[in-house]
């Protein structure tokens, strides 16, 4: 197959940090002061957050993982005034950057999976998409190689978007949309859409980019081995009404009033700026040719829903939100601002370390956190705390307590139990959630407290006498329970402990007459507080 | 009795589960409640519809693969299509079965046959999606499933226990709490011979308490207890409630006798069959167990026969068990895959997926039993009359369980979605 990618260009990172991205944050402060802060009385800026909080929020949101108790202090000691921009440079370059990114992605196209035989294809999109970030390729190749994909689904990862929507033309376009571009235009697929200007026909010419995606089974000496997206060019004319369109040359819009009838076919037109192509022409034509022109930099929907998305992630508000529904006429609490890094994206290339350098520059990015604010209240007065996505969670549970092997066996099943019986996908199971549903919505659950608090694998690891686990460790390192206390949060919250909170582990750990027994506990307890699921 | 409801009243609900008594009280009339003019029979009635609804439970078989109807709820002997399989009498004069199903036909009294079932979804994926949600499914938006549209409405304030538990590990594409939330999602019992995962707290419950204790005090001292960390412990305090909780032995099957694990049979089907029992008894308010594996494209004669083998005696077992205790009233038993079986038998002695004409099997809480409603005709390759679509079944499960199906829940991005957007409860199957 082709992939766009392998001849497309990667952005090398620049030189120094310095000149452009600075200046560009702060003109994004600018911006945001002028549309949002000067029309309000009542704004209280957040102050800039302090260093080992920074530490901390940069390392979860761009490599995913907490610091670790040396990289704390050294950042603490760092003098220099360009530290934390150096920081976010060092972070960008490690490996662990395009894996916590692709996860994310992974997450945004498999929540919405319409078929559980996608999750074959999980994997493969997580290598792929970490290979694309961390040789800084530009969002529209990533695109591109996402709508064009072909091939077995078991070795090309960028197949998994379509595989996800069981290659159905109307359900690609929708996510298709949703994903690339913010726009919800699936509200239009059974009648215009009640909010926004888009009308029925153009959901169907858009779906009319899809109808020859086709997937069949690989058979090799007989036997099947998996599956295989692949071009029906060949395919009959039409496939039957309702949700049987797949591998069908052409797309037709079904007749309301006349359910089983053929419907009207419908032209590939690209209801963003009216480019059209003829009935009739390939699966390659179409699918490319969307791929072009759903990148190019003329409207701006492509780089407004990814900055939308990546602001939303770091600064912890999107200006539209949902982050994925931007309208054309939805409510947008700073839409210059948005404006702003959206072109200047675009123009750079549409190099994702470039935005992520410019927006972690920004003072709105560097603020202190605060809960979600009331809908009434002054949005971007402050960074937002997010809760943290479920390989974030279990990264850096095994991080604090070492291997969690000896998971209970889920028993023997079929290739789907298989694929999600491996540990991290079952805690992905209890403590993953959809990246583009709004954080507000997302809520803790009883499992997830279970887990936390009784995981026989957890409690194994939890274990202050076994010197080749870490707690076991660290205690058979320091007699001095003051140092171990603050090592463990450290460890745990990437933070030193308060005057207070000292006191009271320091009492704890002497009420407790066995000091492995005491430490366990404080252990347990930092797991289980609500910070630890926290990105601040 | 009484004390069964003052502890009801005592626990009035909101969407959470349980609100105090002082909030119950304070949204009934202020004047009434000063005045003394609101007695204790007015108390009961402002309850009453509640009371009645609380009570409700369903236990769901689902049967991922497909069974064939021909092999099981649908026999037709004397036809090319019905195969090798034969048709018994059952305790009910005039209906018959097929013969892989023995016990099942001495339960017909309290069972109602639907076997005029049909849909459009011949794919294992969409169509298990649509007979747990009633809607195909959508990139754009995940519906609830039906276990959790029924616990959001109905589950039992005094139960401490999740209302919504799914027995086995067979739920591929049946959708969870969707767009209600992750609460709303199913409770997950892999096996059900042991207790659920991760609820045996393994420390003495002395040092579990401290455990709990010395988390508050953490975070008092960070000197940051906000909504979100209140929002935590409350999390905390109730999963901690769930696992201190007496109630927490309904999954203990070693509770039962021999004799009554027997009777459901030792079997991984039996187990999940007991459990459900013991649970509903209980308080949960929806149960789950699969039994998987019905895809018969080929040998599908002796694989029936082998799966029926698991089914017919813990089905059989249950629909007794729960009528004998008197559940059978309040809980509604539904047998069902995610389509039927072609009529026509394939080269392989398979027959392949079938979503035109098929069966599913209700019994409890309102059904009224010892019937069949609706017929396929001599092939059994149409409906004969009217055929029933997967909304028609929703209307009437949740009609059974006094789920109400035309409430709109907001999804996500605004839109209002109906419980069962069409169909209309079966009425001869609620007699």
């Amino acid at each position: 197959m082709l992939l766009k990618t392998c001849c497309g260009a990667t952005n090398e990172p620049p030189a120094s940090t310095a000149a452009g991205p600075d200046s560009l944050s702060a003109r994004v402060d600018r911006t945001l002061a002028d549309e949002v802060f000067a029309k309000r009385t009542d704004v209280k800026l957040a102050p800039t957050t302090g260093d080992e909080a920074f530490l901390r929020r940069a390392t979860l949101d761009l490599v995913g993982e907490l610091p670790t108790p040396s990289e704390i202090t050294l950042f603490a000691l760092d003098p220099s005034p360009d530290k934390r921009a150096r920081l976010v440079d060092r972070l960008l370059a490690d490996p662990r950057y395009g894996r916590n990114w692709a996860r994310y992605w992974r997450d945004v196209i498999m929540y919405r999976r319409v078929e559980d035989r996608a999750l074959i294809a999980a994997r493969p999109l997580e290598q792929y998409l970490a290979d694309q970030f961390n040789r800084n390729v530009g969002w529209d190749n990533v695109a591109r190689d996402l709508i064009e994909a072909k091939g077995n689904v078991a070795e090309e990862g960028p197949t998994a978007l379509l595989l996800a929507q069981g290659v159905d033309p109307n359900d690609v376009a929708s996510e298709t949309s949703r994903i690339f571009l913010g726009i919800q235009i699936q509200c239009a697929q059974c009648h215009d859409h009640p909010t926004d200007r888009w009308k029925r026909e153009q959901f169907h010419e858009f779906a009319a980019f899809f109808p020859r995606v086709g997937i069949r089974q690989i058979f090799q000496n007989g036997q099947t081995r998996g599956f295989e997206i692949v071009s029906t060019d060949n395919a009959p004319l039409y496939r039957g009404a309702g949700g049987q369109g797949r591998g069908a040359r052409e797309h037709y819009m079904p007749d309301l009033k006349n359910p089983t009838a053929q419907g009207k076919l419908m032209t590939p037109v690209f209801f963003a700026t009216g480019q059209r192509l003829k009935t009739g022409v390939t699966d390659d034509e179409r699918r490319g040719q969307l791929g072009d022109w759903l990148t190019a930099r003329g409207d701006g929907w492509f780089a407004k829903a990814l900055v939308n998305r990546l602001w939303s992630e770091l600064v912890g508000e999107a200006f539209c939100e949902p982050v994925d529904d931007l309208g054309p006429e939805r409510a947008c609490s700073a839409p210059h601002t948005l404006d702003l890094l959206a072109k200047e994206f675009a123009a750079h290339g549409y190099d994702l370390k470039w935005l992520l350098r410019t927006i972690t520059a920004t003072a709105a990015y560097q603020r202190e956190s605060r809960p979600r604010r009331l809908p009434d209240q002054v949005p971007f007065a402050a960074n937002c705390a997010q809760r943290l996505r479920s390989d974030q969670v279990y990264d850096n549970l095994l991080a604090v307590v070492g291997s969690m092997s000896g998971q209970a066996n889920v028993g023997s099943g079929g290739p789907l139990e298989r694929l999600t019986a491996a540990p991290r996908a079952r805690f992905g199971l209890l403590f993953g959630y959809d990246p583009s549903v709004p954080r507000n919505e997302v809520s803790g659950s009883i499992p997830q407290a279970l887990a936390l608090m009784n995981s026989p694998a957890l409690a194994a690891a939890i274990n202050g006498t076994k010197r080749e686990l870490p707690l076991g460790k660290l205690l058979a390192s320091t007699t001095d329970d003051e140092q171990a206390i603050v090592d463990l949060y450290l460890r745990t919250l990437a933070r030193e402990p308060t005057d207070k909170e000292l006191t009271v582990a320091k009492d704890y750990v002497h009420s407790v007459s066995s000091r492995a027994e005491a430490f366990e506990d404080l252990l347990w307890a930092l797991i289980n507080q609500t910070e630890f699921l926290l990105r601040n | 009795m009484d004390l069964h409801i003052e502890r009801r009243l005592h626990l009035a609900t909101d969407r959470h589960g349980v609100v105090g008594r002082r909030d119950f009280l304070h949204g009934l009339s202020a004047a009434a409640v000063a005045g003394g003019s609101l007695g204790w029979t007015d108390l009961l009635s402002t309850r009453a519809a509640d009371l009645r609804r609380q009570g409700m439970a369903c236990i769901l078989l689902w049967m991922p693969g497909g069974p064939s109807q021909f092999e099981t709820l649908d026999p037709k002997p004397g036809h090319d299509n019905g195969g090798e399989t034969k048709a018994i009498d059952t305790a009910v004069s005039g209906i018959r079965i097929a013969d892989n199903l023995p016990k099942l036909a001495t339960m017909m009294k309290q069972v109602a046959l639907l076997r005029s079932l049909s849909t459009k979804e011949g794919n294992h994926q969409r169509a298990s999606y649509l007979m747990h949600t009633s809607n195909v499914p959508l990139a754009s938006l995940h519906h609830p499933t039906m276990g959790s549209v029924v616990t959001k409405q109905v589950r039992q304030s005094d139960c401490e226990l999740p209302a919504f538990v799914r027995i086995g590990n067979a739920f591929a594409n049946t959708s969870n709490g969707g767009f209600l939330g992750t609460e709303y999602d199913a409770f997950a019992v892999v096996d059900p011979s042991r207790p659920p995962e991760n609820v045996a707290i393994g420390t003495s419950p002395e040092r579990f308490e401290r455990r709990l204790a010395i988390v508050g005090k953490l975070e008092q001292a960070a000197g940051k207890v906000t909504e979100r960390e209140r929002d935590h412990d409350k999390l905390y305090a109730n999963a901690a409630r769930m696992i201190r909780s007496p109630q927490m032995k309904a999954y203990d099957l070693a509770q039962e006798s021999d004799q009554m694990r027997s009777r459901y049979g030792k079997t991984a089907f039996g187990n999940a069959c007991l459990l459900a029992r013991r649970l509903v008894e209980a308080g949960v308010t929806f149960v789950e167990a699969a039994l998987p594996n019905w895809d018969t494209h080929q040998d599908n004669f002796d694989r029936h026969r082998s799966l029926c083998g698991q089914l017919d005696q813990p089905y059989a077992a249950l629909l007794g068990d729960l009528y004998e205790r008197g559940l059978l009233e309040r809980t509604l038993v539904v047998w069902m895959g995610e389509f039927g079986r072609t009529p026509r038998i394939n080269p392989r002695g398979g027959r392949d997926h079938y979503p035109k004409a098929f069966s599913a099997a209700l019994a409890g809480a309102g059904i009224r039993g010892g019937q069949v409603v609706g017929a396929t005709d001599a092939s059994g390759e149409e409906v004969k009359d009217r055929p029933y679509t997967e909304k028609d079944l929703f209307q009437t499960i949740y009609k059974c369980l006094k789920v109400d199906a035309t409430r709109e829940y907001i999804s996500p991005i605004g839109r209002p979605i109906k419980v069962v957007d069409g169909g209309q409860a079966i009425q001869p199957l609620l007699g």
